[in-house]
């Protein structure tokens, strides 16, 4: 930690850590230094001049956002000579600037109209001139109004910042502006839209593309969330108006570089009113499927069980809540008394690589190891975890790239290792184990061939010198990555859902049939597969479009009406991850809260209640989770010991694959759909 | 007898405008001609020398026959075979060509050093450089001195920054010196781009080597392997020279690997910058050296703490470089001795404007404008009166005619609201109006601001409409003060030395001036009769004897009247183009 220092900020006294910015130690004193162009956790570029503030014992003002706290300190950030100049600032920026408070979607959260209030400035007091830009509206999701912008550059600073690199200043003086390369709309500059520029635009240059006349922020209740949508688990705020959800944004703190949320988590909340959705259970009668009540449904459903016993199998996505995985893993082994319980974290890990994992925080890493990940922006991969990665880099994280395959993000390394995991693991390990790591003999012994390279030692030094390494790898490689953290640091393995280490802590595993063979495989895609159960019953949007033969009952229990729903016989409605509270582990180990947001469309209930209700028909009636039911099962010793070098075999799956098709009902249910046209048309 | 017969012909910016290339073709082609070739081809070496300094003569050509030098002013290609024939032929030379006493008392004031070898040597020819005992220098530095001593040596001269700002160089590069890391930089800005100067680009054409001696001495005082050199685009022939010197150094070893066999590197690169005036601004030019856009970045540290891809880094500006090999041949003392005693040594000057002797000239810190303006620069052309002189480019300000004794140093030149700046020097006589010379220098800042800060680029460009409306009669009571004010604000707020400067050719206009502004304001008159709008033209009677040049040169048809009888102007359709008053005669054109 870094040593504190004392100062003083408008006769407060302070205490903060070195190394911080003044803006921010002001913050801890309740002290807002107004400002426009300030990131938080990013280098204060100084463009606004907002913040300048008076330091006793110089003569100049100083800028808060890159001067750093010094013992001893004396600031004013109210004197007479600083409000004269953040008056003067305002008043030129509203010179260039639209004055149609009344309708700017904005009003009430842009800073500039704060500020303007704060010094009472109705109008500026120089000529007014406005260029007459055209907007950028050529995509549902962002729309980019240069007629706005006041050019404080924090979109263009975070969009670099994040690797993403869309936007750029062009031209000079008072005709400077924000563009894409050569001015060419979003769609065509290799945006992705994350929207992380409409999340630090201070106005209403960058904004949701459908907010006109949609309500303004203080109309709308703010809840924080998490987004279910992969295996990031990024933390949301969610707004609503009138019980239905307005906008998404990221809801990390702010200055953490886990502040990102993309485009999926920001507008796929679409989905939610889809021409898809499911809102009342169904029912096949005379080979058609019909509406029908819950009583119905569940009855039939409950009678198949009972029936079947052993023959059922269940089939779960890993992106269910914790209470719901523990409600159907009780459902499935007290109730329907059946062994047969897999969920798709199968198809790409090892529960015991998740459960044994750390826990972490990427903000505190001063080194990260990434062995066998690929994660993307572009290709929604782990976006979030690409993102925070480059921004860490971009903040001095080290970062080194162990990878078989191309890895995108190699170009942000210090390092990278290409060519077989295992063998530089191996190699690493060995350069360690020669700096004097200690070491069990089994690990000694089996590096002791390693081949070392040049780039193995500067891998194998960084990692001796970094006070926080972080190891994320991919399950496949967990266990022989994890033998370079029982030298230190910490290892996390990286699954693609999001709480599929939550369903692994909950116990949602196999002890019959595994998932390949409840779905079996297929030869081609033309072709079904031959399951290995009687009644399939699949929780989620399952990745699996053709019912398995040999099936005689399956039951879809899903938000959506998905290509599997339309083969069932019976189908569930479910409230998806907004419309019903639970919690969730997330890759880096910790527990996430989502709050019920809004009501469940139509009848739809959530996956527990729906167990609950089927258990108490079927006569043997469950409980809801207890919150100490969760913890308890979170509770998990991490200690790690030697492992083998090697591989894990059969978890082959796409993870673009995967991903787009467990999100299928989101993205052909909301504006992402255009998205995924625009870029198929792209790719061509 | 053997004549040693030398030619040199002024090939500086403005000895290539003025057609010096011609004229060196031309005594090529007079001296083949002459028959007696085979003595005059062994004799004879056409130099391509680098600025004499008085370009209002150009072409300046120097004949030197045994040893004894002779100047031709205004050189023309048809002059070239009369000087070949009776000069160097039969050994009379053209008197009534030969540079007057202007060229003399032009030379008289001055102290060249940074300027020693530009127009003596050949810039393309590392062996004439050394024959002045070019990089002795480096390699005393290199082999007898310690970082140390280097460092104590620049400090005890005294030499200030020349790129305008006027930090110790001594001083910056002790700090870079004391900073341990195992990569720092030397960096040398030629990205000089006020209007009117040009003192970088005539170094860096006319005397190459001395910049990148300088350079080599840096790099051991502080102990980096890496230099660059900035320079901006438009100055292809300074790139292409400079990229020749450092070509030849790397040839003969005082470049790369093992210098002079003293085990110690230095790469050198020249980059060059795309055009933006901005860059010229010490972090711009950084980001840009780094590949990204150039624009300022707020001073956290110094530069020579982090610079360069945040490294220690020593920028200097291409002056004080060609500065260093002087001072640690001659000493700190001969240097310091030169100038004043907060500031050492001399300073080069783009002089330009209305007086007679235009051109490039080095004097010691501390003399007075007055001897520049008029024992140097001769006067103001025409007899007119002198108004001001502006320094420093569009940071500086304008010093009116009472103030013309202060001596030239940072300090004084600051007190007057204006600043010494890389070196640009604008004389203004009664014709200029100092309202129209603010806003030519405010429109030009304002369209070079990088946009970052707001109070640079929306402050400048609200101080340009305000002045363009003084300009056109437009203004309202209190835009002076409110021009102050936005000034005053701009000075305080903005980021870097662009917007912080910005406002000092107003400031400085309205401080002396004001009562033009104040004519402008209220009488609606400009009392230069330069500002179009607030001007009418009209004939006066007496002087009008109806030649009709006026009438038929006027493009608007706005001047009526019958031969041989007074005409008239009709203000109506009258554009104000001034072409009537050029071509009067009789000055029977009046314009108030």
């Amino acid at each position: 930690m870094a040593d504190i220092v004392g100062l003083t900020i408008d006769d407060k006294e302070v205490q903060a850590p070195e190394g911080m910015n003044l803006i921010d130690a002001a913050e801890l004193a309740g002290v807002h230094i107004p400002n426009l162009c300030y990131l938080k956790g990013m280098k204060g570029i100084g463009a606004c001049r907002l913040c300048l503030i008076e330091i006793e014992g110089l003569k100049a003002p100083m800028i808060a956002c890159n001067t750093k706290v010094k013992e001893g300190m004396v600031i004013n950030t109210k004197t007479e000579k600083v409000l004269e100049i953040r008056k003067f600032v305002i008043d030129l920026i509203l010179s260039m600037h639209p004055l149609d408070c009344m309708t700017c979607t904005k009003a009430g959260v842009c800073r500039l109209q704060q500020y303007a209030y704060d010094f009472g400035i109705k109008e500026s007091s120089f000529t007014r001139k406005r260029f007459g830009y055209p907007a950028d509206e050529a995509n549902p999701f962002i729309k980019r109004d240069p007629e706005y912008c006041i050019i404080c550059g924090k979109c263009v600073h975070i969009c670099k910042a994040q690797g993403t690199s869309v936007l750029d200043f062009m031209g000079r003086g008072v005709e400077a502006k924000v563009i894409t390369a050569n001015d060419r709309p979003l769609q065509e500059s290799g945006c992705t839209f994350c929207g992380s520029c409409v999340d630090v635009c201070p106005v209403n240059a960058l904004l949701e593309a459908d907010r006109w006349r949609k309500g303004r922020e203080w109309e709308y209740e703010k809840v924080n969330s998490v987004c279910l949508l992969c295996g990031n688990g990024c933390e949301i705020t969610v707004s609503t108006k009138e019980g239905s959800i307005q906008k998404i944004n990221a809801g990390a703190a702010e200055g953490s570089a886990e502040r990102y949320i993309c485009a999926y988590g920001r507008f796929g909340f679409d989905c939610i009113e889809a021409e898809t959705r499911l809102t009342h259970p169904m029912k096949r009668i005379n080979g058609e499927l019909k509406e029908t009540t819950w009583e119905d449904a569940l009855r039939t459903v409950a009678d198949k069980l009972k029936r079947s016993g052993k023959d059922v199998g269940f089939i779960s996505v890993a992106g269910i809540v914790n209470e719901d995985a523990l409600v159907l893993k009780k459902f499935v082994k007290d109730v329907v008394k059946t062994e047969n319980v897999n969920t798709t974290m199968s198809l790409y890990a090892d529960s015991d690589s998740l459960r044994k994992s750390h826990t972490a925080d990427i903000d505190d890493a001063d080194l990260v190891f990434l062995v066998g990940l690929s994660p993307s922006q572009r290709e929604r991969i782990l976006p979030a975890l690409d993102a925070a990665i480059r921004k860490k880099v971009n903040r001095g994280l080290k970062l080194v790239v162990i990878n078989s395959s191309e890895a995108k993000i190699a170009e942000a390394s210090t390092i990278s290792l290409k060519g077989d995991e295992v063998s530089n693991l191996k190699a690493i390990v060995r350069v360690l184990i020669d700096k004097g790591f200690k070491a069990d003999k089994e690990i000694e012994s089996s590096v002791k061939d390693a081949e070392v390279s040049e780039d193995i030692e500067k891998a194998a030094s960084l990692f001796a010198e970094a006070k926080e390494p972080l190891i994320f790898s991919s399950p496949s490689l967990f266990w022989a990555s994890a033998n370079i953290s029982l030298l230190k640091g910490k290892i996390i393995s990286v699954a693609l859902e999001s709480n599929a280490r939550g369903v692994a802590l909950m116990g949602l595993t196999t002890e019959g049939k595994t998932y390949k063979e409840m779905v079996g495989t297929a030869e081609s895609k033309e072709q079904s597969a031959q399951s290995g159960v009687k009644v399939l019953y699949a929780v989620g949007e399952v990745p699996l479009n053709k019912r398995p033969d040999g099936i005689d009952f399956l039951i879809v229990q899903n938000s959506h009406l998905t290509e599997l729903a339309q083969q069932a016989d019976v189908i569930l409605p479910s409230a998806t991850f907004l419309e019903s509270a639970g919690t969730i582990i997330d890759y880096m180990g910790r527990l996430k809260y989502l709050p019920q947001i809004i009501e469940p469309q139509g009848a739809s209930k959530s996956h527990r209640d729906i167990f609950i209700h089927l258990s108490k028909i079927i006569g043997s009636p469950l409980k809801r989770p207890a919150e100490a039911e969760v913890k308890k099962a979170t509770r998990v010793k991490t200690k790690l010991s030697f492992s083998p070098f090697v591989k894990k075999e059969g978890f082959d799956i796409s993870p673009s694959e995967l991903i787009d098709s467990i999100n299928a009902s989101v993205i052909n249910g909301s504006r992402l759909l255009w998205l995924k046209e625009i870029e198929r048309a792209m790719a061509v | 007898m053997r004549a040693d017969i030398k030619i040199k012909v002024c090939m500086g910016p403005s000895g290539i405008a003025t057609g010096g290339a011609d004229v060196i073709e031309a005594f090529k082609n007079e001296i083949n001609s002459i028959g007696k070739k085979a003595i005059i081809e062994e004799r004879c070496s056409l130099h391509q020398v680098g600025c004499l300094g008085f370009c209002a003569k150009d072409v300046l050509v120097e004949v030197v026959v045994d040893g004894k030098k002779t100047i031709y002013e205004y050189v023309k290609p048809g002059m070239v075979s009369r000087i070949v024939k009776e000069h160097i032929l039969e050994g009379n030379p053209v008197t009534e060509w030969i540079a007057g006493e202007e060229y003399y008392n032009f030379h008289k004031k001055q102290i060249k050093v940074v300027l020693s070898n530009c127009g003596e040597i050949d810039p393309e020819d590392i062996n004439a450089y050394l024959a002045v005992g070019g990089y002795e220098a480096a390699r005393m530095a290199l082999t007898l001195m310690s970082p140390e001593e280097i460092v104590e040596v620049v400090k005890s001269s005294n030499l200030r920054g020349r790129g305008g700002a006027g930090f110790p160089t001594g001083l910056k590069w002790d700090l870079s010196l004391k900073i341990k890391s195992d990569v720092k930089y030397v960096i040398c800005n030629g990205d000089e781009g006020d209007p009117g100067a040009f003192m970088d680009r005539s170094v860096m054409e006319g005397d190459p080597h001395s910049v990148i001696e300088g350079m080599i001495i840096c790099a051991k005082a502080i102990g980096s392997h890496q230099g660059y050199i900035y320079v901006r685009a438009e100055y292809p022939l300074a790139v292409k020279r400079l990229q020749i010197a450092i070509n030849q150094c790397y040839e003969a070893g005082l470049l790369g690997e093992n210098i002079l066999g003293t085990g110690f590197d230095f790469d050198l690169k020249i980059y060059q910058g795309a055009g933006a005036f901005v860059c010229g601004e010490a972090t711009a030019l950084m980001r840009s050296i780094e590949g990204k856009r150039g624009m300022p970045t707020p001073k956290l540290w110094r530069s020579a703490e982090k610079g360069l891809w945040e490294k220690p880094t020593v920028l200097n500006n291409v002056e004080t470089f060609a500065n260093i090999p002087r001072i640690i041949l001659k000493g700190a003392d001969w240097y310091s001795s030169l100038g004043t005693e907060r500031s050492g040594g001399t300073k080069v000057f783009a002089l330009t404007g209305k007086m007679k002797n235009a051109g490039l000239i080095e004097v010691p810190l501390g003399i007075t404008l007055r001897e520049i303006i008029y024992d140097i620069g001769g006067g103001i052309e025409n007899g007119r009166a002198f108004k001001a002189v502006q320094t420093g480019g569009p940071s500086g300000g304008c010093i009116p005619a009472e103030l013309l004794d202060i001596e030239v140093d940072y300090e004084s030149l600051a007190l007057v609201g204006s600043i010494m700046g890389s070196g640009g020097m604008v004389v203004l006589d009664e014709t200029d109006c100092m309202v129209d010379i603010a806003k030519f220098f405010l429109e030009f800042t304002q369209a070079e601001s990088c946009g970052k800060c707001i109070p640079c680029r929306v402050g400048t460009k609200r101080m340009l409409e305000i002045l363009n409306r003084i300009t056109v009669g437009n203004a309202k009571e209190g835009d002076i003060e409110l021009l102050e004010e936005l000034g005053q604000d701009i000075k305080v707020t903005s980021l870097c030395g662009l917007g912080l400067t910005a406002p000092n050719p107003v400031l400085s206009t309205i401080r002396y001036f004001r009562n033009e502004y104040e004519a402008h304001i209220k009488d609606k008159k400009c009392p230069a009769a330069v500002c179009k709008d607030l001007i009418t033209f009209s004939i006066l009677e007496e002087f009008c004897n109806g030649c009709g040049a006026c009438k038929r040169a006027c493009p608007a048809d706005a001047i009526i009247g019958k031969r041989k009888k007074i005409h008239k102007i009709d203000p109506e359709p009258c554009i104000k183009c001034g072409t009537c008053f050029d071509v009067c005669k009789f000055n029977a054109i009046m314009k108030m």
